[in-house]
């Protein structure tokens, strides 16, 4: 189908009222919209204080799979993991980006906002050039827990001052949409699903936290297979017995996550399926207090009285 | 003199600085920079002991399994823990599984796009289909108006990218079914593990998944995918870049010092032996030669020392200080880790098949020992290693008994110390733990990337790859090609190096 810019322009801008995302603040943004238009996502994906693990989740996206995801899906201007553009080229590639604005910003890793100096990207604190590509992002995703609470990084004594990328927003007073997908890593089907609804339909129906309802609604403890063993009180009290593992410290009776319809890793297994208790990597508070240890095998009177 | 700073290395794990100095052609000075620090060793400080595995598993995405292991093993020093053997051929096979994927990505993913000329794929005239979508995307792209048309794999640096149009092609489709193959790696990682990245079945004592006859063939079915593609595709590739780019025979030398902590126990060894390489010789390890010099780190001055009873204390704005990165030393000599020096130790411990399997290599390419410490040798080595490793899997998964315990029983203490070393797919990886009152008073982590990007030593000595880069043939007008393929031969991550 030809048509000519002004009718794209305008359609352009009645597909991005209704995906509820920020208006068009640039001219440049045609270029990004019209990769919108054709289907596939303009972004930039940004890494702070992470360890990638939500990046190597990405590409392990089962289907669409990941040759697909970068060539069809995504048109993935600047990737620190996956972009040929190195050095110069690479700063070069994100102001480019930048300058036209319009791409949908994921961010990777908390913020370090107490010590600028703990992340750095081509001689620019990567505080500065979050502030500098969002304002420019026509929304954010927070990918995994360090982007969207905090995360280990900002588990006590939070030596970098870290914040989610929420957090350091309002700090600098930007107002811009923004979902939480947290998890440790993110899974790849919470990555591409969300990416996806964002760009067909637009911003996805969240919580109080930002989250998406339809991926992160449910208690994982409500969906578990040893949800019948919980009834039955048939609780596991050495590491490596088949049974609920509730006593040994599983959170997932305070975690909200579809891991036990999902699976992890194409659906091959999951934490619990593999006898582990849920870590609780995608709640707001994941390690975050000392005090809440996430095995209690330590606890010595807990187990000896079965609870 | 000219520098030349890139910034950021990008293809690599995590944030990277390189600054290399230039007169003549050559690089005169290099200089390695960490370029993100989180604190992970106080973040442990008070904490419950069995929150470390799970905790200092997220220093890396790349390769939490090891991080996993090391610190189950250090709990399992200090608490007395007899892993059963299901429990170490588990960890073992969860390893394995990790590495493959990891030495595969850095090929492919990581390294690849140095080595071939994505443009090459515009005169694509074969049938092969993922080539020619490639090639249909590749040229609708640049016909577009898009502000960065096939990004991510365009645009690059400049510099002379080979001409070979068979070379380009072949490469490009195997990358395409690299991403495929990791992927398929992490799953089998996953079917004893739970998940991936960050795997939750590991814990001290052995892994709580244990194992059955439909998980144990499963995994198996699996493997076989992966090795046809390490010795149809992986391995020849890898051999291939000799006769490309006979150059990287001599290139990125390095300190020519290697260390191996020994990994994959079986019985009462390990597979793979720890100890050093210096000049040819194997010596057994000794690891109270290890301390960590923070001369020109981000580090307080207190910070330094062994890991059993250093600290981590940040100091953004220290003098002279240009890495996060701590600078470990041996016996006071920077030393090389990663594949490289896991089948260099090997070799000079006369451990069978390496010796034979390395010899063989050289042979191929004609080339000698000696030949080894190079962007090349690196590359093949780890090729390699992907070949050994996965075929001692197979021998793992025949000694599982299905259904036999594969986790200790955990008795609790109060106070306790240990320390776990192990190797990750990038080198030698130790965690040190203190605990009393059951809470943990000191934890430190040495990582692979710590030693071979260390900056400079109080003495001024450069680490293994500021070595590795000085003397580095370099064409002024590219923008770091050449630096960097010989930076990522060392297979970088930076989370981990600074964690």
């Amino acid at each position: 189908m030809n048509i000519d810019r002004r009718t794209f322009l305008k359609d352009a801008s009645i597909l991005l009222a209704g995906m509820s995302l920020a208006p068009a603040l640039q001219p440049g943004f045609a270029e990004a919209l019209e990769t919108l238009a054709s289907g596939r996502a303009p972004l930039l994906w940004l890494q702070g204080l992470s360890c990638s693990g939500c990046s190597v989740s990405l590409i392990n996206s089962e289907s669409p799979g990941p040759a697909d995801l970068i060539t069809r899906y995504l048109s993935l201007y600047f990737h620190q993991t996956l972009s040929a553009a190195t050095g110069k080229v690479a700063m070069e590639t994100l102001s480019k980006a930048i300058d036209q604005g319009g791409y949908i910003l994921a961010v990777e890793g908390a913020v370090p906002s107490g010590m600028p100096e703990a992340c750095m990207i081509g001689e620019k604190s990567f505080n500065d050039l979050l502030l500098e590509s969002a304002r420019k992002a026509q929304a954010v995703v927070s990918v995994g827990t360090c982007a969207s609470f905090g995360g280990i990084p900002a588990a006590p004594p939070n030596p970098t001052g870290a914040l989610s990328v929420a957090e350091f927003f309002t700090k600098h007073k930007l107002n811009i949409p923004l979902i939480n997908l947290p998890g440790c890593p993110a899974h790849p089907g919470w990555i591409v699903g969300n990416l996806a609804y964002l760009l067909k339909v637009g911003i996805p129906e969240v919580d109080d936290h930002k989250r998406p309802i339809k991926t992160y609604g449910k208690l994982l403890h409500d969906q578990c297979q040893n949800f019948a063993q919980y009834q039955k009180m048939n609780f596991v009290v050495t590491p490596g017995e088949e049974g609920c593992l509730f006593k040994l410290g599983c959170q997932g009776v305070i975690t909200h996550a579809d891991c036990p319809m999902r699976g992890w890793n194409g659906g091959i297994n999951w934490c619990v399926k593999a006898n582990a208790p849920c870590a609780g990597c995608a709640r707001p508070e994941f390690a975050r207090d000392k005090n809440f240890a996430f095995y209690r095998l330590n606890e010595q009177k807990n187990l000896e009285n079965g609870g | 003199m000219t520098k030349l700073i890139i910034d950021p290395v990008t293809r690599i794990e995590g944030h990277l600085r390189i600054e290399t100095e230039i007169a003549g052609g050559k690089v005169t000075a290099a200089y390695s920079s960490g370029e993100m620090f989180r604190g992970f060793e106080q973040i442990m400080s008070g904490r419950d002991p069995l929150d470390a595995p799970i905790i200092t598993q997220r220093i890396c995405g790349v390769c939490p399994v090891s991080h996993a292991i090391a610190s189950t093993s250090c709990l399992e020093d200090a608490l007395k823990l007899q892993v059963p053997a299901n429990g170490h051929l588990l960890k073992n096979l969860i390893l394995g599984a990790n590495y493959l994927q990891s030495h595969i990505m850095h090929f492919y993913q990581l390294s690849a796009l140095d080595f071939l000329d994505v443009e090459a794929i515009l005169a694509y005239n074969g049938n092969e289909p993922a080539l020619r979508e490639l090639k249909g995307w590749v040229e609708g792209e640049l016909k577009s108006n898009h502000i960065l048309p096939a990004a991510p794999f365009l645009p690059r640096i400049s510099g002379k990218y080979p001409a070979n149009h068979q070379w380009n092609t072949r490469l490009l489709k195997h990358y395409l079914e690299a991403l495929e193959i990791r992927r398929e790696s992490h799953k089998m990682a996953a079917i004893f593990g739970g998940k991936i990245p960050h795997v939750a079945s590991v814990i001290p004592g052995g892994v709580t998944s244990g194992a059955g006859v439909g998980s144990i063939e499963d995994f198996r079915g699996r493997l076989r995918t992966i090795r046809r593609f390490i010795e149809n595709s992986y391995l020849p590739d890898v051999m291939a870049t000799a006769k490309q780019f006979p150059q990287y025979l001599k290139a990125g030398r390095g300190v020519q010092n290697f260390l191996s902590f020994g990994v994959f126990q079986e019985q009462n060894s390990l597979w793979l032996p720890g100890g050093t390489v210096t000049q040819g010789k194997f010596v057994p390890l000794d690891i109270d030669k290890i301390s960590e010099d923070i001369g020109f780190s981000r580090y307080t001055n207190d910070s330094g020392g062994h890991p059993s009873n250093s600290k981590t204390q940040p100091e953004p704005h220290k003098a002279n200080a240009y890495s996060w990165i701590k600078a470990p030393r041996y016996d006071n000599q920077s030393f090389e880790v990663g594949p490289l020096a896991r089948m260099t130790v090997a070799y000079h411990a006369d451990v069978q098949p390496v010796r034979e399997r390395l010899d063989a290599l050289l042979h191929e390419v004609g080339g000698k020992l000696s030949d080894l410490p190079s962007v090349f040798g690196r590359h093949a080595t780890r090729a390699l290693e992907a070949s050994l490793v996965a075929e001692r899997m197979e021998n793992w998964l025949d000694n599982l008994v299905p259904g036999a315990i594969s986790v200790a029983n955990y008795t609790p203490s109060q106070e306790g110390r240990g320390v776990g070393l192990t190797e990750a797919p990038r080198g030698a990886l130790g965690h040190w733990i203190e605990f009393k009152a059951g809470k943990i008073t000191h934890y430190q982590c040495l990582v692979p990337s710590t030693w071979n990007f260390s900056p400079r030593d109080s003495y001024k000595r450069p680490g293994p790859v500021e070595t590795a880069i000085e003397g580095a043939q370099v064409n002024e007008t590219d923008r770091g090609l050449e630096v960097v393929r010989i930076v990522r031969s060392f297979d970088p991550c930076i989370a981990c190096a600074v964690h």
